[in-house]
């Protein structure tokens, strides 16, 4: 058993450090528990009754004393609540496996059905600057690929006010908007040419002209009328006019 | 692959000058200009899909000059591209003009780049100034012509300006110095790939950077030309520098070429902020507006209606047809009376007037039809077309339309084939080429043989139509359109195949030059001329033929009891139905003759006028099908063509008669 200041580092560091530590498993077997208990929280079953009656409630009721002695929750008339320490591990955790399913649906097109894993690994390692950073990228999503949310971290605090994603897609642009191109998401190689001879490439800036009956785009001094399926594999960061 | 074909040494060596550059460019404009010669001009990108090659001249020299489909890199990714980029390799003693849409310097300079470093010489037309200008784009031709190392001309083709220092500058064109280098890893590749080439007509180095980018079309010349062994070196260098980066290697080399043109257009371009504001650009946002865009397509419609339909469908052929040229038995009009009274006078056979001015009489019929009816009618419909094509309407209409032709399997692209249809099936059955996918090429050759009639059909079934009860079009227009996207619905599932993505570079919208349609025009009518009229001729003489030898009669026999069952229409019908079949517009020639006569009453009209719409294409257009298809699938489409109009037809006459309907 290790104490959480140092599991606490091990989330912090790089995942070669991660590796090398023997205690990895363990760390990986606390950090299910708790976000077991956020999720079932979620559908409002915080009781040790509840937790028997549902499935996944049994192993946290196997664990529940560890869990105590690491003081991340305390139980009070059958009730489960996390400690303050307990609250912000839990949440840290949901945020980045939320935000990693985020990221790999969207950016990526991974199915949504192939996420899980990779998300579950992800979890653990990403340190908080890489989790706001990827955070930030995304546009501050609010909810998961299933529809969850996800809890807001440091960086959305800050960005309360533009609450409007960095990273978008281009078809996300109300007409009139401009957008900087930041990445084409396709896999299809004749597209990104068809694309690219047309002079849709990163770092291009392209202008929502109209997006009914069919996306009309200006790129330089071209007017280019395109498919909404094509236009959404574009992403672009918004461009205000005051900079 | 053909360009490593060695060239015949001919005495008197005639140099090429090849016209490159992106689509919609002016090209062809510039090529008119050099060379005399009429080419289609259109401002929709993409519709040059033939090579045209010209004779120029300038002081004893000569040359060729060869007009290529538009491209927008010189890797190939179309057909198109591989055409233009073969171009280059095949004709070896040869110059390039780069043809360059001002506006747009990246787009061109990204092909200006490739053409550097293939040290081909070339210089470069900087055309449509007038546009540049007008967008405030302030270009330094000298320091850009320095930094190129290659002669460059600011030209507007539409009015000649410049384009006269541009055979002049054909001998002193040179191969440009500008040079830039890639990331190390694939300089270094560069340089290894360039150990195994052999000689080639343009330098090893872009050779070697194609292979890098996996140029797929060059793979059979490396089969010819290297040695397994050097092949297989090549390979592998190819797949050493590909494990570098974690994106292909095109698209790497082209990320490098993308920033090159940049920092060259920051040296040599100013691009002031300048509102695009202005009427003309205010007109071309309306025309593809998802409200105001549909209005403005029905009225553009209606327009063609008038003009076409009742302008030149009624007024004109009625001048021409009851005046000039009128009817020999009747005694009305003045030519085929007087030509059938000369003929009595010397020619007293009556076999000879027959041919000349009988029932099926070349001139009485063939000639009347084609000069005093269609033509009036394929002029009107081509002049029309010709300001649709010229304004930038038409890719417009295509974002309009683009929906509905999704239901068809299609995208917007279509429309530009299919409204050419109502032109010229055989012309527009060609233009299908410019469709991404073989899918929907054939989507659209089927539609083009099964519904869209040609412009002389369309305008003497308005023309005919517009006689009737004002409901009868609109149930014609519903029974076509509905056939056609039901027929278009189904062939989508069964042909197998992809729909492509829809992109399409909208021009701005242009006032049409009048004088341009109006060779356009001519071009087309002088086409209609060579093209038809000998048809005419021919499927006249053979109606006489038959006639004469009674088959006519058997044939006419075996369909009267269809065309009265079924269609419940009288046998002489037959007759245009057949001449249907060598020109569309023949047979509703003959429908109208009929009509006019009063022997169709209007539900009769308006049942021959789906039937015959609907009916196969013309001779000339099924062979081009038979070109472009082969003859299996030409004969499928012409079998399912023929049952579906028969059907249809008889459903509307049944429909019409069980609902007691009297148009
Ligand atoms: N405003 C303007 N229009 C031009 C100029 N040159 C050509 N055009 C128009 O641009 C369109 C495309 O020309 P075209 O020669 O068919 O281009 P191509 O596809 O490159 O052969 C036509 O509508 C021309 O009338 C020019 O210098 N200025
Ligand atoms: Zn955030």
């Amino acid at each position: 058993m290790i104490d959480k200041d140092e599991r606490d580092q091990s989330l912090e560091s790089p995942l070669c450090d991660i590796c090398k530590h023997h205690a990895v498993e363990i760390d990986t077997e606390i950090d299910e528990l708790l976000e077991t208990i956020w999720v079932l929280r979620e559908k409002g079953k915080v009781t040790e009754n509840h937790y028997r009656e549902s499935g996944a409630g049994n192993v946290i009721l196997d664990n529940l004393d560890r869990l105590k002695k690491m003081n991340l929750i305390y139980l009070k008339e059958g009730h489960v609540t996390f400690t303050d320490g307990g609250e912000k591990h839990a949440r840290d955790l949901i945020r980045r496996h939320r935000l990693t399913e985020r990221m790999l649906t969207d950016l990526f097109d991974i199915p949504r059905g192939r996420i899980e894993a990779p998300s579950c690994q992800f979890e653990h390692i990403l340190s908080e600057e890489v989790t706001d950073s990827i955070c930030s990228f995304l546009g501050h999503p609010s909810t998961c690929p299933h529809g969850r949310p996800i809890p807001p971290g440091e960086c959305c605090k800050k960005l309360t006010k533009t609450i409007t994603p960095l990273v978008i897609p281009l078809v996300d642009l109300m007409p009139g908007e401009k957008g900087r191109i930041v990445f084409i998401a396709t896999k299809d190689r004749r597209r990104l040419r068809r694309l690219s001879s047309l002079g849709i490439n990163p770092e291009g800036i392209v202008t929502v002209n109209q997006k009914l009956p069919t996306v009309v785009i200006h790129v330089d001094e071209t007017e280019i009328a395109m498919d909404h399926a094509l236009v959404s594999e574009i992403y672009v960061k918004r461009i205000t006019d005051n900079g | 692959m053909s360009f490593i074909k060695q060239k015949k040494k001919s005495e008197e060596q005639i140099k090429n000058i090849i016209l490159i550059g992106n689509p919609n460019v002016g090209k062809s404009v510039i090529f008119g200009i050099l060379t005399g010669q009429y080419v289609v001009v259109s401002n929709y990108p993409g519709t040059t899909v033939e090579i045209s090659r010209g004779n120029a001249g300038f002081h004893g020299n000569k040359y060729q000059v060869i007009d290529t489909p538009g491209i927008a890199n010189l890797l190939p990714m179309s057909t198109d591209e591989v055409v233009t980029r073969d171009i280059l390799f095949e004709e070896k003693d040869s110059v390039i003009i780069q043809v360059a849409d001002s506006k747009n310097l990246a787009r061109t300079l990204l092909i200006t780049l490739q053409l550097a470093e293939m040290k081909i010489p070339f210089i470069l037309v900087m055309n449509m100034m007038d546009e540049a200008r007008e967008r405030r784009i302030n270009i330094d031709f000298k320091k850009l012509s320095k930094m190129l190392g290659t002669q460059v001309f600011p030209t507007v083709a539409i009015s000649r300006t410049g384009t006269d220092k541009i055979l002049p500058a054909i001998e002193k064109a040179d191969v440009s110095t500008y040079e830039f280098k890639y990331d190390p890893f694939i300089e270094d590749a560069v340089k290894k790939i360039e150990g195994y080439l052999p000689d080639f007509p343009i330098s090893k180095r872009s050779v070697a950077i194609m292979l890098l980018s996996e140029d797929m079309s060059l793979n059979k010349w490396l089969d010819e030309k290297l040695t397994p062994q050097g092949r297989e070196e090549i390979q592998g260098i190819i797949r050493d520098t590909r494990k570098r980066y974690p994106d292909p290697l095109e698209i790497v080399i082209n990320k490098e070429r993308l920033q090159n043109t940049d920092r060259l257009i920051k040296e040599v371009a100013v691009i002031e902020k300048a509102p695009r504001k202005g009427f003309m650009y205010n007109a071309g946002r309306i025309c593809m507006h998802p409200v105001w865009g549909v209005p403005i397509l029905i009225a553009v419609l209606t327009l063609m209606y008038f003009f076409v339909g009742k302008f030149a469908a009624g007024t004109v052929v009625d001048f021409f047809m009851g005046t000039v040229f009128g009817n020999a038995v009747e005694g009305t009009g003045i030519i085929n009376p007087f030509i059938a009274r000369v003929l009595e006078s010397i020619i007293p056979i009556k076999f000879v007037q027959d041919l000349l001015v009988g029932e099926y009489g070349l001139i009485s019929v063939g000639i009347t039809y084609a000069i005093a009816i269609v033509l009036p009618i394929v002029a009107a419909f081509f002049f029309f077309f010709g300001i649709l094509e010229d304004s930038g309407y038409l890719p417009r209409l295509a974002i309009i339309a683009n929906r509905v032709c999704k239901w068809a399997g299609l995208n917007g692209k279509a429309v530009l084939p299919l409204i050419l249809g109502l032109g010229c099936g055989a012309m527009a059955t060609i233009s299908a080429r410019i469709l991404d996918s073989p899918k929907e090429r054939m989507l659209v050759i089927l539609l083009l043989a099964l519904g869209v009639p040609c412009s002389a059909q369309l305008g003497l079934i308005m023309g005919m139509l517009a006689g009737l009860k004002s409901y009868a079009f609109f149930i014609w227009l519903f029974i076509v359109l509905g056939s056609m996207i039901l027929v278009g619905f189904i062939a989508n599932k069964l042909i197998p195949g992809e729909t492509s993505d829809f992109i399409l570079e909208i021009p701005p919208l242009r006032f049409p030059s009048l004088k341009n349609i109006a060779v356009k025009t001519l071009a087309r009518i002088e086409w209609y001329l060579r093209e038809a009229v000998p048809i005419f001729l021919l499927a006249t003489l053979f109606l006489f033929f038959i006639d004469k030898v009674g088959i006519l009669q058997i044939i006419r026999d075996m369909a009267a009891p269809v065309m009265a069952k079924i269609l419940s229409l009288p046998p002489e019908v037959t007759d245009s139905f057949m001449m249907g079949f060598l020109r569309r517009d023949y047979g509703a020639a003959g429908l109208l003759e009929m009509a006019r006569k009063g022997m169709l009453s209007n539900n009769q009209i308006l049942v021959s006028m789906v039937t015959i719409t609907l009916f196969l294409p013309c001779v000339a257009q099924m062979f081009v099908i038979i070109k472009e298809k082969g003859l299996k699938t030409a004969v499928a489409v012409a079998a399912f063509v023929f049952t579906f109009a028969f059907i249809v037809g008889g459903l509307l006459n049944f429909a019409l008669n069980a609902l007691g309907v009297v148009l």
